[in-house]
């Protein structure tokens, strides 16, 4: 036959004109359907790097509180705020004193041996026996306290509600308040859209808040001026991500940041200067999609971590156990 | 005076006023910076084309339309129809993005009739009507050179091979069924197949899925050999330009006066639409002529009895290309894929707030619809069948090499050959 080969070119290309018009019928149904390539699909993430992670759990305790609320570490000793009441444990996890509250308490600081709990829209100062010392004056009914730093003669309150952060006196005389802004077009302010707004003061009386929607970290003098700042946002482990993050954050003994995220619940350290450092906690150790732990440090460097989903505190400890 | 003063003073106001408001909307969140190397495109929202557009595009079609048919019929030129078809595969092919299409527009034209609530728009009553109106006058000279997907093929062929007679008769019954599936499916508000299926758009756009990259290329390949496959087996509004064209009184002829029957034109069309002189002859010796046709006039009936009992057979399995039918069934026979997160179109009904009695009466609806639908279809295609088996069998007599009304795409290649001058 003098055209065989160009017939049996038209007969593979028919076939395959006749397979593609099947299997593009067959394959738009509702349960064919391909994957949604718009999903917000975290999985990759939640894999973090085994060399990347520079702590280990080293044991964990549960607290009892139907809803923990906040958790502290001073002079050697664990504040964990949550229902009603306010427990004082040892770093081997030993209930030293339980306190009651006068109400539902949001976050709790300790500074010399004064523990300040807020509500939300209030401070309460109290000893180590329970006794209150002071309760400041209310702030407006949009406010929403979220953390509290003390340091001398200056108490933070970081308000998510109010989006500013209040300035104290020891004795709950208001100094200031800041909301972050500065002239136009150089910053925002804090953009909170939910309430996850930490503040915290490190070793060298430093204060440092967080802007949670900008994925940023940011030193302000105790007027409310921007010193310095850093910011990563990033869905890999050197970066935050998400809506609000950092949640949560505290500083090592030698002023390293800890933080804690939400959504892509994970637990990281920075350097000074907010370069990545590593991995304390990764995604697998929590709840999916949970609450991102509070966090407290204590003069070792051990991390405890406040874990709501699991109502535990969890302690971690640097693999080396030298402190980093 | 005093009066334009204080104006001007408002003006220079407002505009002072202005920028500083349109510097204060910033936005709220910072994009997210990837880390990848991958850049954040800017958003960009296409305004859709403009109606003077649009009626341009109609314009240019009637003008590209005239011009073919002036170049056939007047001029008998056919390198003039090879470079309009080169400016139409340019300008409805790549520049227009093969839409707005009259093949296409079939499926407008039918919803219109099938579902009250369409409009359909003017450019695309006017796409569907002015090659049939055209064609009816002059013969098929949209295919020859204002369709895009036609032109696309026809700068392709390179070694054109006849088919036999029977194959030819045989692939020509699937515009026919595809033009009843494409009328089906778009009268149910099912989907627009003619366009899904458009081998050559994904060229034009050159953003296609893989599978419709394969076809387009595949169809171009066989069209190097079996010269414009898509138009002459597969095109559903071939179906509808071949009818106009039987009844064009102006068709393009193969010599501009009398045949010589020289026979230099027997070989010169691709697409074996040339009808050589009968035989009278031969066919008064077979003698079967007279008794195979009452013989296959008879079995029409029986064509179009067999169409729709197939069509009625088909109607459960064709609606299932209707997505809400699809779905009811899914729902009904696997209730548990409620529950898969990763199933869109499951997961769209359940957010949409629709309830499952819904869903299930308005698959009923549709499948209702399918079952009229998929027999009048199928009694369409047995007919269909019959009465081409029947002209198998009708002589007609000729003494010249003609143009085939039906199937000629008029595009004036046989002129080139016919050596009689005007």
């Amino acid at each position: 036959m003098k055209n065989k080969g160009i017939l049996i070119f038209l007969l593979i290309m028919a076939a395959v004109i006749i397979a593609v018009f099947v299997s593009e019928f067959l394959s738009d149904r509702p349960d064919r359907s391909k994957p949604n390539p718009f999903a917000y699909d975290v999985e990759e993430f939640k894999n973090v790097d085994p060399e990347l992670i520079l702590y280990e759990e080293s044991k964990n305790f549960k607290i009892g509180f139907e809803v923990p609320a906040a958790i502290a570490v001073n002079n050697n000793k664990i504040y964990v705020a949550g229902d009603n009441s306010l427990k004082i444990i040892d770093l081997s996890g030993k209930l030293l004193a339980e306190l009651n509250l006068p109400t539902k308490p949001q976050t709790v600081e300790v500074f010399n041996k004064t523990i300040f709990m807020a509500t939300e829209n209030r401070v309460f100062v109290l000893d180590e026996e329970g006794n209150i010392l002071n309760e400041w004056e209310q702030l407006d009914e949009n406010s929403f306290i979220t953390a509290i730093a003390a340091t001398e003669n200056n108490v933070f309150v970081a308000d998510a509600g109010g989006r500013r952060v209040i300035r104290y006196s020891e004795e709950g005389e208001k100094l200031g308040e800041f909301d972050g802004k500065a002239e136009e077009g150089v910053l925002h302010g804090f953009i909170i859209p939910s309430p996850c707004f930490d503040l915290d003061i490190n070793d060298e009386s430093d204060l440092w808040v967080v802007n949670p929607g900008l994925h940023a970290l940011e030193n302000y003098t105790y007027e409310g001026n921007l010193r310095s700042h850093w910011e990563r946002t990033s869905m890999k482990p050197e970066g935050f991500s998400g809506c609000c993050n950092p949640s949560h954050f505290t500083f090592l003994s030698d002023g390293r940041f800890v933080t804690s995220e939400k959504g892509l619940v994970r637990i990281k350290t920075y350097k000074r200067s907010g370069e990545f450092e590593g991995v304390v906690a990764a995604p697998n150790k929590f709840v999916e999609e949970g609450r991102a732990p509070d966090l407290a440090a204590d003069s070792q460097n051990n991390i405890y971590a406040l874990d709501f989903d699991k109502k535990m505190i969890r302690v971690f400890e640097p693999k080396n156990n030298t402190g980093l | 005076m005093k009066k334009i003063k204080y104006i001007l003073y408002l003006l220079i106001f407002a505009f002072y006023l202005l920028p500083s408001h349109l510097s204060a909307q910033q936005q709220r969140f910072p994009k997210p910076e990837f880390e990848s190397g991958y850049e954040q495109p800017s958003t960009v929202t296409p305004e859709p084309r403009a109606l003077s557009l649009e009626y341009f595009d109609v314009l240019v079609l009637l003008a590209v339309l005239s011009l073919v048919t002036w170049l056939i019929l007047k001029k008998r030129s056919r390198q003039g129809v090879l470079w309009v078809s080169i400016f139409t595969l340019i300008y409805f092919g790549f520049y227009r993005n093969g839409c707005i299409c009259p093949i296409g527009a079939i499926q407008n034209v039918t919803l219109s009739f099938a579902d009250p609530a369409y409009a359909i728009s003017l450019t695309a009553l006017l796409f569907f009507l002015f090659p049939l109106v055209f064609t009816l006058f002059f013969g098929r000279t949209f295919c020859a050179g204002a369709c895009p997907l036609g032109a696309i093929q026809d700068l392709i062929i390179i070694k054109p091979i006849s088919l036999p007679k029977w194959l030819n008769k045989t692939l020509g019954l699937i515009p026919y069924i595809y033009l009843s599936l494409a009328v089906l499916f778009a009268a149910t508000g099912t989907d627009f197949i003619i366009c899904r299926y458009d081998p050559f758009v994904g060229i034009f756009r050159m953003d296609a899925k893989f599978l419709m990259v394969v076809l387009g290329i595949s169809f171009l390949l066989v069209g190097m050999f079996v010269a414009r496959p898509y138009c002459r087996f597969f095109c559903p509004y071939s179906v509808l330009l071949s009818w106009m064209s039987r009844f064009s009184k102006r068709h393009l002829t193969i010599t501009p006066s009398k045949c010589i029957q020289c026979k230099l034109c027997s070989n010169s069309c691709p697409f074996d639409a040339i009808d050589y002189p009968t035989d009278e002859k031969e066919v008064v010796k077979s003698g079967l002529g007279p008794k195979r046709f009452i013989t296959y006039a008879l079995l029409i009936p029986l064509w179009i009895a067999a169409g729709v009992f197939v069509g009625e057979r088909s109607h459960t399995f064709l609606s299932k290309a209707n997505n809400d039918v699809y779905l009811a069934e899914l729902l009904i026979s696997n209730p548990e894929i409620k529950n898969d997160p990763d199933n869109i179109d499951v997961q769209t009904f359940l957010a949409s707030g629709k309830t499952m009695e819904t869903l299930v009466e308005e698959a009923g609806g549709i499948r209702q619809k399918f079952y009229y639908g998929s027999m009048i279809a199928g009694g369409f295609i047995g007919l269909v069948i019959g009465v081409t088996l029947l002209n198998t069998v009708v002589f007609r007599k000729r003494q010249d090499y003609v143009p085939q009304k039906g199937n000629c795409l008029s595009c004036g290649r046989c002129m080139d050959y016919c050596p009689v001058e005007e």
